[in-house]
């Protein structure tokens, strides 16, 4: 893995072609085909209000969560993009820089990819949504657009998957659905460490402390699978 | 400098589950720049810590890996992994499923608009090949 394309700029060249927006996964290859009985359409109402409300609170509690600590971070970020090069070579500067051209066109583009929300979504949730987001500071706003944009690469999960299996065929749609679960497990993970982190009284970047007392909890709560050896008497 | 609750610096990948029949070496910093933008809009800093994230990626890993040898585990009476596997692997956890299901469809709606779109351009190549013997 040479030149690992940053996902921003992957994501902002996708957004021109296709007009629908696949928030977890904008690089959409070649497409094999799948078998079309693994589509869900009939439960598509049902589950969005589901949906929706997972991501509504996500950001408002990634809101709540950081209003007082904005003043912090900001002098703790240095002036220029979120990410400055603390970590390692000059790959990470030069992901900093386009991400910089990339904020600034993205602004419109964010318009634009908020209008093409999922159509078969509640027209009520989604007014409630444009609402929630016309009154986003920021810095809310920028991390509501990385929340939506992040997302494993498609050949990095590939790779890996074909490396646990055992070089077997990974059909694209796998790699999409276990991208999907591991951006979501990321998220619990941070999100439980966010509340240690508040239960201990800290603040500032998450530490790795915080992230194992996170994945024990987790892990206690059964959210993370365990290798089912004498499931039985335990 | 050594922060106060990570003072071991050997990072957990002993206590870990590593399969022995993959690559034993494992990349380092694979996920690393995507992990970074994830975890910010989780609710991290702007710039997370690198330990962090390695160790992000870590569980990332030992979970992916938990995931498919449990899958392997179902599907292995079908021969081969499905993506229906992982669907009732996930059942229980229902925003998961619901943002699964969503993927897929809006998957196989990308497909069908490529589709059109491929099929449109199709028919314009056609036109214009009929007009250029003409001139």
């Amino acid at each position: 893995m040479k030149q690992s394309k940053d996902p921003f700029e992957a994501a902002f060249e996708e957004q021109e072609d296709s007009p629908p927006e696949s928030p977890a996964d904008t690089a959409v290859d070649a497409l094999q085909n799948p078998n079309s009985s693994i589509v869900a359409h009939n439960s598509q109402s049902q589950p969005q209000d589901q949906l929706q409300l997972p991501h509504d609170d996500n950001a408002k509690k990634g809101a709540s969560q950081f209003t007082p600590l904005s003043g912090s971070g900001r002098t703790n970020a240095s002036s220029s993009g979120p990410f400055t090069a603390t970590t390692g070579a000059g790959g990470s500067g030069t992901g900093m820089k386009s991400k910089e051209e990339e904020e600034e066109e993205e602004e419109e583009n964010m318009d634009v990819e908020l209008g093409k929300f999922p159509s078969s979504g509640d027209p009520d949730k989604m007014a409630k949504m444009q609402a929630i987001l016309s009154q986003f500071t920021e810095e809310q706003m920028s991390r509501y657009e990385s929340f939506r944009r992040a997302g494993f690469q498609k050949s990095n999960m590939k790779r890996l998957l074909a490396s646990i299996t055992g070089t077997q065929k990974i059909s694209v749609p796998m790699t999409i659905v276990v991208s999907g679960i591991a951006k979501m497990f990321v998220g619990e993970v941070v999100e439980t460490a966010r509340i240690v982190m508040q239960e201990r009284k800290e603040s500032g970047p998450i530490r790795p402390c915080h992230l194992r007392e996170a994945y024990r909890r987790l892990k206690l709560e059964g959210k993370v699978f365990k290798r089912p050896m004498s499931r039985l008497f335990r | 400098m050594s922060s106060s609750g990570g003072g071991s610096s050997s990072k957990p990948r002993s206590a870990s589950f590593q399969p022995s029949e993959t690559s034993s070496k494992r990349k380092r910093g694979v996920f690393q720049k995507e992990l970074q933008h994830m975890m910010y809009g989780f609710g991290d800093d702007p710039n997370p810590l690198p330990e962090s994230v390695a160790l992000m990626e870590d569980i990332v890993v030992e979970y992916v890996t938990e995931l498919v040898h449990k899958a392997q585990d179902i599907g292995s009476q079908r021969g081969k992994l499905s993506v229906e596997d992982f669907l009732y692997l996930i059942r229980k956890d229902l925003p998961k499923l619901n943002r699964c299901t969503e993927l897929l469809s809006m998957n196989e709606e990308l497909k069908q608009a490529r589709k059109v779109f491929e099929s449109d351009e199709d028919k314009l190549r056609k036109v214009f090949e009929v007009d250029e013997p003409v001139e």
